[in-house]
């Protein structure tokens, strides 16, 4: 009987491990909480140092990973509950209902330009709507519809009957009202947790102004203005008054390095300040940037050439200091950055068009649950402990439970894949000898 | 030769395609072509019953060419080549023409123009598949058997991940004895525990286990052959030993810059670079009342740009070491931007800064100067937060160098062609999802041979290496889609265009019978780009599945209809 | 269809990693473009060679587009690059016998980019049509 794995979450990482494993030989129960795999790559517009298109690299290797046939898919899907230990876990898992029947469905998305309602976009970070029934994004692997039942007209208030107009549009008959929600009971020798990370809830931080000042925005809703198949297909603009911005502060360690909110460095925020600050200037070659730094960490490959490129050609300048408080123009709606410099020691003020919140990235809600139900520890934070940080860097605390990516410690993807592929090994060195 | 019999399905997609194109015609149409011996519309060409259709299809009509006519390749094109398999014909003889992403959803509102791009693109397809042959997948075995190159605390995680896994491994390690780098430190951070705690365990593992062949004092001299079967000829003591490998982990680690110049090191006997305060650390803990540690010493600079990862945290590491052994010593750290990241070394620092550790940012413009006579006495340093020049009493100048590519990295590159980087360090295939493979198959790279990284880091980019490793070895076999080059040895003139064109090194000239020197592609290694093809000065080298006569057939009808 | 507007016949060569997926992006994202341009799928950019433009453009196709990659992103490492080269030479020799090189387009198209798809050929079928048709000029042999 062949060796069978759980992988619990399918970003990069999480795909990345899937693969190896299904390639070594073992079957894999890949299982996503969300309609799609894909993961917090798939909102990214470039991936830094090479600004190479985040989704053109990321989706071959979904597309890979999906039709591996040793992969099984298990998106929309969440953990119940697990016992046992390696060798032999039992996990139930249960598989929510789309609505949709995966089998009919071929992804035409008819439905989706007839379905009336209109709901907050979580993939575009709220800053545009989809539809009830929807693909979270147009690369979404499996390529099937979802119908959000929080939504959809029909689903919450199925005596009125109000809508079922996907049903009458789609010629596959891939509605189905009646869609349970699954239990399935899987045996598995090993289980990998791979959840990724959130941004960090900047309102929090009342200085800044996020929600009260339409110009200032976080690093992830910045990913998806730029990309080119984002709300506004890749044009910068003020969501205030649709302007292209001549100016953009990056404030880095917002809410990272920090004790009164998370002590922990994010370790990603100061390449993919540069990055985003990069591609504004190429959109816009008279645009400038100014990135409010503490520390400039730039430790991977190339990544110190690529902080100078930015300085030497595409306008960026660093100012070492961080920001006390973000303040408004009333006129314009232009922000105004309040901060003392630390090298010339000066306090000054400076007025943008438009400020990006470099956020920090915290472990996924909901993973200190997950963790709870696999009996794997978590530290303050909630980032997956690994006992035997130099020795075993990807081994948790339950013998056959391993995570890797950021859930486990930030890091950037080449760090993320690396340790997934790691994983793989481990779990081949342990059960699936040759 | 038999009559070629190609079939064509066109797809309604629902109303995606069929709502603008007027398929009926386009299936009467494409009736009329040549060598259409079969065609018809389904109304979802990938659902079961369109799938069934294409399968029954090909029976009832025996078709010998199938195209189907609907959305993207990049999708269902494998799907359908499955199909075309079930039903007993070959996968290479199916063509897919887009006539959804590339037609009806994007001229939706000319229903008469997409009805004719339709058509024509449908006659390109048919006119492509006509030429189409069939092809068989090139299989190439894979010995079970690695070799690692290195016996540090990389190599050597790699070599016990595969020889636990079951396979055997050859170890050459050019010291006498394994342990790397590691051997000569202290202690390690975030956790403070002894590096020969961590690394006495595994080497003692490695001589131990019995899947592993130790090659001590030894280099690799030779190396020939490509995935699956590399012949390995390794120089040691005793003589030259040969073996046969299926995958290469390379794993040779990297030096530390010696400060030769900088900061009176070589000039004073108190002035020490990280390694060599280890050293000390180990054997004769100095107690001191006042150290200073200078991190950036030679990185980070116009010369070698790059930041080197490690340092920060060593540099931690000691001084709180430091400041353990004398509690009342003043030290310092001046740095240039505290690479600290992520979880463990963020609390490290400041727990450094709490047991009294100082840290002082300072510039390139002015970097700090040693002061002393026969000895360092102190050290100026401009203070760029606080704008102000301080004197700093010492007794120990410990300097923060960088790692940098080792001497070996040359030969490594030369004897397996895989290359350097900008920095001197190997490169891998792709910085962000492949940074453990080598663009050549078969070869991967680890530890801080690849890029300065920590014993953590180290050892994840070794278990990732494995599994990479692992998974030709357990397949046993190694497939490549058959959309490879082939060169025709009777037009070949061995002029070599094409071998320095494949990224791959998937092409060499090799000698014939009749003493001709010609191009022979390794359908293996070759990830079918085309471009030694288009490189090819008289059409020697083709490319199954794009060859220049399928092209300009398209080409042709294209202008004409 | 009006039979006085001259409708031009292009070949755009896109690669399977990069333009091609950025061809079908404008297609998901239903950006309408001009229906003149008939897309031929190849691996890589660097497989499209010189030699096919040459002998379109000599048969009646009126312009010609190879779509690749952006440079540093090619799926097989440095084929773009070729690309490059072999064009820029290519667009002299176009010129000396005789065909207007502005009948031939190389650019970089991501994955991401399907804007950017549809407004390069929606901008080169106009040129194109103002060019006319590529048999009624004398000079062409």
């Amino acid at each position: 009987m062949d060796q069978a794995v759980l992988v619990i979450g399918a970003g990069i990482a999480g795909i990345q491990t899937s693969i190896d494993l299904a390639q070594m030989g073992f079957q894999v129960y890949l299982v996503e909480r969300t309609p799609s795999i894909g993961g917090r790559m798939a909102q990214l517009d470039k991936t830094f140092p090479t600004n190479d298109c985040a989704i053109c690299i990321l989706a071959p290797k979904m597309i890979e990973c999906a039709r591996h046939e040793n992969v099984h898919l298990l998106t929309y899907s969440e953990i119940l509950s697990t016992e046992g230990q390696i060798g032999n876990f039992h996990v139930r898992v249960r598989k929510k209902p789309r609505y949709v029947d995966i089998e009919r469905c071929t992804g035409c998305s008819e439905c989706v330009e007839k379905c009336p309602r209109r709901v907050p976009d979580e993939f575009n970070v709220e800053l545009s709507r989809r539809r009830a029934i929807y693909l979270p994004f147009p690369q979404a692997v499996p390529r099937v519809m979802t119908i959000d039942a929080d939504y959809c007209l029909y689903l919450t208030d199925l005596e009125k009957d109000r809508c079922r107009l996907c049903e009458d549009v789609c010629q596959a008959g891939a509605i189905d009202w009646e869609q349970q929600e699954e239990i399935l009971e899987l045996n598995v020798g090993a289980i990998i947790v791979a959840t990724g990370f959130d941004p960090y809830d900047v309102s929090k931080l009342g200085e800044y102004g996020f929600n009260s000042i339409p110009n200032v925005i976080t690093s992830l809703q910045y990913e998806r203005l730029i990309s080119a198949s984002g709300p506004t297909s890749g044009e910068l603009k003020r969501q205030s008054d649709g302007e292209h911005p001549h100016t953009i502060a990056f404030i880095q360690c917002v809410g990272s390095r920090d004790v009164n909110y998370n002590p922990f460095c994010s370790s990603v925020c100061c390449m993919f300040a540069t990055k985003e600050a990069i591609l504004a200037n190429e959109h816009n070659p008279e645009l400038k940037s100014y990135i409010f730094y503490t520390d400039l960490r730039a430790g991977g490959k190339r990544f110190q050439e690529y902080i100078t490129r930015a300085r030497e050609d595409y306008q960026v300048t660093y100012i070492r200091g961080r920001p006390g408080t973000i303040g408004e123009d009333p006129d314009t709606g232009n922000p105004i950055v309040r901060y003392e410099d630390t090298i010339t020691r000066l306090v000054q003020e400076m007025e943008v068009d438009l400020v990006v919140l470099c956020q920090a990235l915290v472990p996924r809600h909901g993973s200190e649950t997950l963790a709870e139900g696999l009996g794997v520890r978590m530290d303050e934070h909630g980032f997956v402990v690994i006992p035997e940080r130099l020795s075993k860097p990807v081994d948790t605390s339950v013998p056959g439970i391993f995570a890797c990516g950021y859930c486990q410690s930030p890091q950037d993807i080449p760090d993320s894949v690396t340790q997934a592929s790691g994983v793989a090994a481990r779990v081949a060195e342990l059960l699936l000898r040759v | 030769m038999s009559e070629i019999r190609v079939g064509v399905f066109v797809c309604h997609c629902g109303t995606n395609i069929g709502g603008v194109v007027d398929i009926p015609t386009v299936v009467e149409y494409t009736r009329m072509l040549p060598n259409v011996a079969h065609a018809e519309d389904n109304l979802y060409s990938c659902s079961e019953e369109g799938l069934s259709s294409l399968k029954q299809s090909i029976h009832e009509h025996h078709l010998n060419r199938v195209i189907v006519a609907s959305c993207t390749p990049r999708t269902h094109e494998p799907l359908f080549k499955d199909a075309c398999e079930e039903a007993g014909l070959n996968r290479y003889l199916f063509e897919f023409v887009n006539i959804r992403e590339h037609c009806s959803w994007i001229h939706s509102r000319v229903g008469e123009e997409a009805t004719e791009k339709a058509k024509r693109l449908i006659r390109m397809g048919v006119a492509k598949a006509c030429l189409l042959e069939p092809q068989e997948e090139a299989e190439s075995r894979v010995i079970p058997a690695v070799l690692v190159i290195g016996g540090g605390v990389a190599g050597m995680t790699a070599a016990l991940n595969l020889a636990r896994q079951g396979f055997q491994v050859h170890l050459v390690e050019k010291e006498a004895q394994l342990g790397g780098r590691l051997l000569r430190i202290n202690r390690l951070c975030p956790t403070d525990e002894k590096a020969f705690d961590l690394i006495g365990p595994i080497v003692q593992e490695v001589e131990e286990h019995e899947q592993i062949i130790l090659h001590l004092s030894a280099t690799v001299s030779e190396a020939s052959g490509y995935v699956g079967n590399f012949q390995i000829t390794v120089a040691a003591d005793d003589g030259e030993r040969l073996f046969d490998v299926g995958t290469i982990v390379v794993a040779t680690g990297a030096d530390v810059l010696q400060p030769v110049g900088m900061y009176g090191y070589g000039q004073f006997p108190n002035v020490l670079t990280q390694l060599e305060l280890e050293d000390r650390l180990k054997t004769e803990p100095p107690v001191i009342e006042g150290a200073v540690l200078i991190n950036c010493a030679g990185s980070r600079i116009p010369e070698r740009p790059y930041c080197s990862r490690v340092c920060c945290m060593t540099s931690l590491k000691n001084a709180t070491q430091l400041k353990k052994l004398n509690p009342d010593a003043h030290i310092y750290v001046l740095h240039r931007d505290l690479l600290t990241y992520g979880v463990e070394f963020e609390r490290y620092y400041r727990k450094a800064m709490k047991d009294g550790v100082r840290f002082l940012r300072y510039d390139l413009e002015h970097p700090p100067q040693v002061v002393g006579d026969g000895r360092v006495e102190s050290v100026v340093v401009w203070d760029a937060l606080r704008g102000r020049e301080l004197h700093l009493p010492v007794d120990l100048v410990v300097l923060t160098t960088p790692l940098v590519p080792n001497s070996d990295y040359e030969t490594i590159s030369r004897l397996f062609k895989v290359p350097l980087g900008e920095s001197g360090f190997f490169l891998e295939a792709h910085v962000k999802l492949r940074p453990v493979e080598f663009a050549t198959d078969g070869v991967y790279v680890c530890g801080t041979a690849r890029w300065p990284a920590n014993v953590s880091e180290s050892i994840s980019q070794a278990y990732a290496a494995s599994s990479k490793a692992s998974i030709p070895m357990r397949a046993g076999m190694v497939t490549a889609e058959a959309i490879t080059a082939f060169s025709d040895p009777v037009l070949c003139t061995g002029c070599g265009t094409c071998v320095i064109t494949c990224p791959y090194n998937a092409i060499e000239l090799q000698t014939l019978e009749d003493g001709r020197r010609v191009a022979q592609v390794n359908m293996v290694q070759c990830k079918g780009c085309g471009s030694c093809v288009a490189a090819c000065p008289n059409g020697a080298m083709q490319q199954r599945g794009f060859t220049d006569q399928q092209i300009l057939r398209m080409l042709e009808v294209c202008a004409s209809g | 269809m009006d039979d006085q507007i001259f409708h031009p016949r292009i070949i755009a060569f896109c690669c399977n990693w990069c333009s091609y997926a950025g061809a079908d992006l404008a297609g998901v994202s239903r950006l309408q473009i001009p229906p003149d341009f008939h897309v031929i799928r190849v691996m890589c950019s660097a497989r499209v060679a010189p030699e096919w433009v040459i002998k379109a453009l000599s048969n009646g196709i009126d312009g010609v587009m190879v779509l690749g990659c952006h440079i540093g992103d090619c799926h097989y490492i440095d084929g773009n690059h070729r690309t490059a080269k072999r064009f820029a030479l290519l667009r002299g020799m176009l010129d000396y016998v005789g065909i207007n090189s502005d009948r031939l387009l190389v650019d970089w198209i991501s994955a991401s980019e399907g804007s950017k798809f549809q407004r390069l050929v929606t901008e080169f079928v106009e040129r194109v049509r103002e060019l006319g048709p590529v048999d009624d000029k004398p000079n062409v042999r």
